[in-house]
């Protein structure tokens, strides 16, 4: 026993010394830049990515053969979870420290010359354009969760009912959120600009006019996402209780009451994952608003400036202060604030959801 | 049994592991011209301009069969941001020895990487190089001009001599004369003229505002630049002379291109001699040979010509000016890089460049005339010196997106006059310029 033992102390230990040691040099490579190159024929190998790979696969097995009974279950756990962790870490956590680090500076997208502490956080507050971009994309998250979900609903029970042909039109609503959102973007376009034009015989399109161009928004955006919310809702319908119904019906309760009193408390809880989804995709909105306007919209006269981004949401704002103006820095820290407060909206949204739940 | 099965699974996914991190680890050097071994003799040039990429494929075929040097051409164009995609290629590491950049806002984001290539031979060949803090960085591939274009056989028909237009009245003069004659000339608007902010910011808010800027001016002449720059103000007389030419433009366009058009429909209407006039530059010439080639067949392979922008009389110059150049990265592969760029601005370059890719030369010793409708009116002007600079290149880079485009786009809908076009534009820009 003891033997088998020492033996695997050494063998973990010799693992995870091989292991740090390829990760280091790897590393070392990558920071000093040279590089260990082999020329074989017309291949060439190169060796950084192999060490820190065969380093990483290392240290696990290290881990892994470490003589220990209280703790092997959780090495275990460690390791099954470490590639997720890994991704995770990388590709989210990572990121979102090194933004959250940009957003002080004053980075271009190459290079920074200056930490500006929260001079980017108080420069936005004075920004006429941003925080005409904020308020508005609250107001289209408001009139398109409540509109969304209504016409979503009502699609649902249409395609519940008994009509014949249910499977087409569910289809067929659905359809238009398999679309990507620039594509759609475009051809409502071109169907605001070019035929709606043609039809009312009108000099020029919704999308020339801030606030018809702002309905325009609602209207594609409600076209390409209600099908989707109506895919949940009629899941949800089918999972109310045929007895349940019944009953009702015996009780001589009517369609309507049955809708009021029955169904929708019984689906509250597809309620919450339907406004929990239009809202933040109603916030992130950007696609639709690049394609259809790209921003453009006129405003008189508002906190004393005029303005020429009229119908530019908060995510294609962030987006053109980074790619238009080269304020990558800036941008970072309108992203934050973006993050924020998504984040304290979707947070409040989920609790006062649930809570009516619990009361059905 | 099953341990072997287990130790076989393992070793598999290991040799899988490593392989990949052998294989993206010669990608990356190759690409990226730090491993000099690796990336020797090649360079990578990273094109902005999407038209051009067959031409400048054939001319790095033409480069490698004459030197043996490998030049891979990266083509990118069509509502791809160019400098994000850069920034991009610059935090992997992997930046191209030759890129493109558009004016001064642009090449900011790369002071002191790039290389002042003023020692160069094509430098004493052309005055069109970009200059900068970091010296002489930018290596002009092409020329090309703003003018108001126009189609000469629908002047003739009309009975317009194209030399008569030189200022306000007779442009005027000209306009009603052809839109009277519109039926009988089987047009369908005097001019292709396009204020639609979504789609054309750039045309208004930059090609059409920077005849403001530069017409008429000298190529070194900065005066309305500076002011605009500088004080955030504009030159209220001769802007207000300006908002009137641009007043003509909206009474006498196209009502279904002015507001709600695009940048298709207004060179395949120009194309398809549907407009007298169209405020559209040079570049459109390879659009009417090409994309084009049948509408502008049908209408007769008409010849086209420029008039200045003479919102004010004695206004006689057209815009040119290289619409982007080429900057060489400091850390790439230079010598090789400028050795490429050397034989491209020489005689068997520019032969490829002007009549393949139908560019203007910008060279003082190139001789080779481009098959292109505009090519012929650019060299006139630009023989008779009678060219201004695109200043406009060097205004804030989202002036145009974010404010200007949108109020071209007022004006044309009738929401503002020429008063109040003036008044909106003058409080825009101190926004932009502050």
């Amino acid at each position: 026993m003891n033997e088998i033992n020492s033996g695997k102390k050494i063998l973990s230990l010799v693992l995870l010394i091989a292991g740090v040691v390829l990760m280091i040099a790897a590393l070392w490579m990558d920071f000093t830049k040279t590089y260990l190159v082999i020329n074989l024929g017309s291949t060439k190998l190169a060796f950084r990515g192999m060490f820190l790979v065969l380093g990483a696969l290392f240290v696990l097995a290290g881990l892994y053969y470490i003589p220990t009974v209280l703790h092997h279950r959780a090495i275990i756990n460690f390791i099954f979870l470490f590639p997720l962790l890994f991704t995770f870490a990388v590709t989210v956590i990572i990121p979102m420290f090194v933004g959250f680090f940009y957003s002080f500076t004053d980075w271009n997208g190459v290079s920074f010359s200056r930490m500006v502490g929260f001079e980017n956080y108080a420069a936005m507050f004075k920004e006429p354009a941003f925080i005409w971009s904020l308020l508005l994309t609250i107001l289209f998250v408001v009139v398109n969760m409540i509109l969304v979900n209504l016409v979503a609903f009502l699609l649902a029970l249409l395609c519940t009912t008994k009509l014949k042909g249910v499977g087409f039109f569910r289809a067929a609503y659905f359809l238009p959120n398999l679309i990507g959102g620039i594509v759609l973007g475009y051809i409502w376009q071109f169907i605001f600009s070019n035929v709606l034009t043609t039809i009312l015989n009108s000099p020029y399109s919704a999308l020339a006019n801030t606030n018809t161009a702002f309905m325009a928004i609602i209207v594609v955006y409600i076209w390409q996402y209600a099908g989707y919310i109506m895919l949940i809702y009629v899941n949800g319908l089918a999972t109310v209780p045929k007895d349940v119904l019944e009953a009702a019906q015996i009780d001589g309760a009517n369609e309507i009451k049955t809708l009021f009193q029955i169904k929708i408390p019984m689906i509250a809880a597809t309620f919450t994952i339907c406004t929990f989804l239009t809202l933040t995709s109603a916030f992130k909105q950007f696609d639709v608003n690049l394609a259809l306007t790209n921003g453009v919209g006129t405003v008189r006269n508002f906190m004393g400036s005029r303005l020429s981004n009229g119908t530019q949401m908060i995510a294609l704002n962030i987006y053109n202060t980074a790619f238009a103006r080269d304020q990558y820095g800036y941008a970072q820290a309108k992203a934050i604030l973006f993050f924020i407060i998504l984040a304290c909206v979707s947070l409040i949204q989920v609790r006062i959801s649930n809570k009516r739940e619990v009361e059905m | 049994m099953k341990k072997f099965l287990a130790i076989l699974l393992t070793l598999a996914m290991v040799f899988t592991l490593v392989a990949c991190g052998v294989s993206t680890e010669t990608e990356t050097p190759a690409s990226s011209g730090e491993a000099t071994e690796v990336a020797a003799g090649g360079i990578r040039l990273f094109n902005g301009k999407i038209e051009i990429a067959e031409p400048l494929n054939h001319a790095a075929e033409v480069y490698e069969a004459a030197t043996g040097k490998h030049v891979e051409v990266e083509s990118l164009g069509g509502g791809v941001d160019l400098q994000a995609t850069l920034k991009q290629y610059y935090q992997a590491g992997n930046m191209p020895d030759i890129f493109v950049f558009e004016g001064a806002p642009d090449l900011a984001n790369w002071t002191g990487m790039v290389v002042d290539m003023s020692d160069q031979d094509w430098a004493k060949d052309t005055d069109a190089g970009f200059t900068s803090e970091d010296g002489l960085v930018g290596f002009p591939y092409t020329t090309e001009a703003i003018g108001l274009a126009y189609n000469k056989s629908i002047l003739e028909a009309a009975g317009v001599d194209p030399a008569s237009i030189t200022g306000p009245e007779s442009m005027k003069a000209a306009f009603e004369a052809i839109d009277a004659k519109k039926d009988e000339l089987g047009i369908t608007a005097v001019i292709g003229y396009c204020a639609n902010a979504t789609e054309l910011y750039w045309s208004t808010g930059q090609h059409l505002f920077g005849q403001y800027l530069d017409a008429g001016l000298d190529r070194d002449d900065t005066t309305y630049f500076d002011l605009m720059m500088n004080e955030g103000k504009l030159d209220t007389e001769r802007f207000t002379h300006f908002a009137e030419m641009v007043d003509l433009f909206n009474h006498y366009s196209d009502p279904a291109l002015l507001i709600s058009g695009n940048y298709d429909m207004q060179v395949s209407g120009f194309a398809a001699g549907k407009y007298a006039f169209v405020t559209q530059g040079s570049w459109i010439g390879s659009s009417l040979t090409n994309q084009y080639k049948d509408q502008y067949a049908a209408a007769g392979n008409f010849e086209c010509g420029y008039v200045p922008y003479c919102f004010e009389e004695g206004i006689d110059t057209i815009l040119t000016n290289a619409p982007s150049h080429w900057a060489v990265y400091k850390d790439g592969n230079v010598s090789e890089a400028e050795a490429f760029l050397n034989w491209l601005a020489g005689p068997d370059g520019q032969q490829i460049m002007v009549q393949e890719a139908g560019c203007v030369s910008p060279f003082k010793s190139c001789t080779v005339v481009a098959n292109d409708p505009f090519a012929a009116p650019v060299s006139e002007y630009a023989a008779a010196g009678k060219t201004s600079s695109w200043h406009w290149m060097g205004q804030p880079s989202n002036m145009a997106q974010d404010g200007t485009g949108a109020i071209f786009q007022d004006f044309a809908m009738g929401n503002e006059d020429v008063a109040s076009f003036v008044e909106a534009m003058a409080s825009v820009i101190p926004d932009f310029v502050k």
